[in-house]
């Protein structure tokens, strides 16, 4: 048995339309006692019967004895699904439902506020467990006049307090936090356990970084930016992790620690011995093999460099340098590089771009660079020593 | 080995770059000053195709620039080369064994040092990994 509500209020009383609706669900039983089994007139308006249900039994039972319009429950019928009655059960006079007065022989909205204000507790004992889903759907309800239709919604107690959480989180993300809020909420809301960590990752764009505060666990400032930081030292082990071998097995953070530095020393000892390697080996260097690091998508590349030629971003700068490695090692001029650093005067990346060439260029400890070997490019590197050194 | 990644494209590209220059020139050095050489050559391109985003190789580049200029390159290289190579007792375990051994690793939150090192693993091992294959197709071109 569902009920069929269109608020017919104003649009003021929406939010608070809502806590009656809820209870209708508990008092259905208690007002069907009160309707006379030979009440056949079904609600025109599902709106305004619900109304009444939100008042206590016996403010409603007054105002259904208000003779109202008594229009025919027909029309109503047509547009919306019938209130059943029940019959058999005891009751008091036949009832006839008002139709289309609710708002003036609406009741005082005090009744409606206490209604609202107890809501959440009545929300937090009614569906703990649905309410912890978290975010659910937005709720549906909307003001609309007696004679339209609106779906029914019985996940209104459970969409209740995550609307209310959500709103309060919005109002909360102009202060710092909003930890008094969501304390608050947090004890109401007991039944939401998770942390956000979407809140935390997004957090780095954010000004403040919003968590919600597990149960249990203190919800100062100071310990929620703790957390943070904590869940975010957590993810980053948890990558590096993935990136040793072997460490998924381990248990304890100092033991992954000793690992990862284990591994980092192996490379580094690695790259020793090959380099020891590779000096022995005389390479005649077969610029061959790298073509077939090459990806098709490297072609391309290679015209939209012609065109462009300067790179600002370092993004595109490192595509245009993929491209020239693309073209092969042979073909390509090494004025591509110094061209880009001399016409790009952003400083990170010009002084970046310098950097290699004047590492692989000015050392002739460290390199033995044979200017006499670089041809043209020559005058243009000195220039840039110049302005290095 | 497929690498269609741009970065280590470039890292593949400068390194063998270097590598040709070291051969070309310091083909008269003993091997030990070649290999120096080249393992500053693998280092610096390493951090080169990394960017200048990452701390780790604007440390790196720093540190190596320092010693092209100071022209005593071998003194500082041997002390940290043999810290990252020698002695796993000397290097101090826990983040302090980790902050000395990723470059640039003293000026950082811990935070950021673990993310460092993620990128630092990374980019070393793509970089072994390029050093390999040279090694393996040069040998194999020399046994022909």
């Amino acid at each position: 048995m569902e009920a069929e509500r269109s608020p017919g209020v104003g649009s003021g009383n929406s939010g608070t339309y809502t806590a009656e609706i809820a209870e209708s669900l508990r008092f259905e039983e208690e007002i069907q006692s009160l309707i006379h089994p030979s009440f056949d007139a079904s609600p025109a308006t599902g709106g305004s019967f619900t109304a009444l249900l939100g008042l206590p039994a016996n403010q409603a039972v007054e105002l259904l004895h208000e003779p109202g319009p008594g229009e025919p429950p027909a029309s109503a019928a047509a547009s919306s699904p019938v209130w059943q009655i029940r019959p058999g059960e005891q009751g008091a006079a036949p009832i006839r439902l008002p139709l289309g007065c609710c708002s003036s022989t609406f009741p005082s909205n005090a009744a409606l506020v206490d209604r609202a204000v107890r809501f959440p507790v009545f929300a937090a004992e009614e569906s703990p467990a649905s309410s912890s889903g978290g975010g659910g759907p937005p709720l549906r309800l909307k003001v609309e006049s007696p004679d339209s239709d609106s779906p029914p919604s019985l996940s209104i107690p459970s969409e209740k307090p995550q609307q209310r959480s959500a709103k309060r989180k919005e109002a909360g993300k102009s202060k710092t936090k909003g930890t008094t809020k969501k304390s608050k909420s947090t004890e109401k809301n007991n039944a939401v356990p998770k942390a956000e960590a979407e809140d935390i990752n997004g957090g780095d764009k954010l000004p403040y970084v919003h968590v919600r505060a597990r149960r249990g666990q203190a919800t100062d400032s100071h310990s929620l930016a703790e957390r943070a930081r904590r869940e975010k030292i957590n993810a980053r082990m948890k990558l590096l992790q993935e990136l040793v071998p072997g460490c998924n097995k381990i248990t304890g953070t100092a033991l992954v620690l000793d690992e990862i530095i284990n591994h980092v020393q192996s490379l580094q000892r690695q790259v020793e011995f090959l380099s020891m390697r590779l000096a022995a080996v005389n390479p005649r260097i077969d610029f061959g093999a790298l073509d077939s690091f090459l990806p098709a998508e490297c072609g391309p590349l290679q015209a939209a460099n012609g065109r462009t030629g300067v790179a600002l971003d370092p993004a595109p700068w490192s595509s245009s340098d993929a491209a020239s490695a693309a073209g092969g090692v042979r073909r390509l001029p090494p004025q591509q590089f110094w061209h880009v650093d001399l016409v790009c005067p952003q400083q990170t990346s010009a002084s970046w771009e310098r950097d290699p060439h004047v590492l692989l260029n000015s050392g002739i400890s460290l390199f033995g660079y044979d200017p006499a070997n670089s041809g043209n490019s020559v005058p243009v590197n000195s220039n840039q020593l110049k302005t290095e050194l | 080995m497929e690498n269609p990644n741009p970065k280590s494209l470039m890292a593949a590209f400068h390194f063998q770059r270097a590598l040709s220059l070291v051969h070309r020139t310091a083909s008269k050095s003993s091997r030990a000053v070649r290999g120096r050489r080249i393992q500053c050559a693998a280092y610096a391109s390493m951090a080169y195709s990394a960017g200048p985003r990452r701390a780790w190789s604007r440390a790196l580049l720093r540190r190596l620039r320092r010693a092209a200029r100071r022209r005593q390159p071998r003194a500082g290289w041997r002390r940290r080369a043999a810290a990252g190579a020698g002695a796993a007792s000397r290097v101090a375990t826990g983040a302090a064994g980790l902050r000395r051994l990723v470059p640039g690793g003293g000026g950082m939150d811990y935070c950021s040092l673990l993310e460092e090192t993620a990128d630092y693993i990374k980019c070393l091992s793509v970089q072994v990994k390029l050093m390999q294959s040279i090694a393996d197709s040069a040998s194999l071109c020399g046994q022909l």
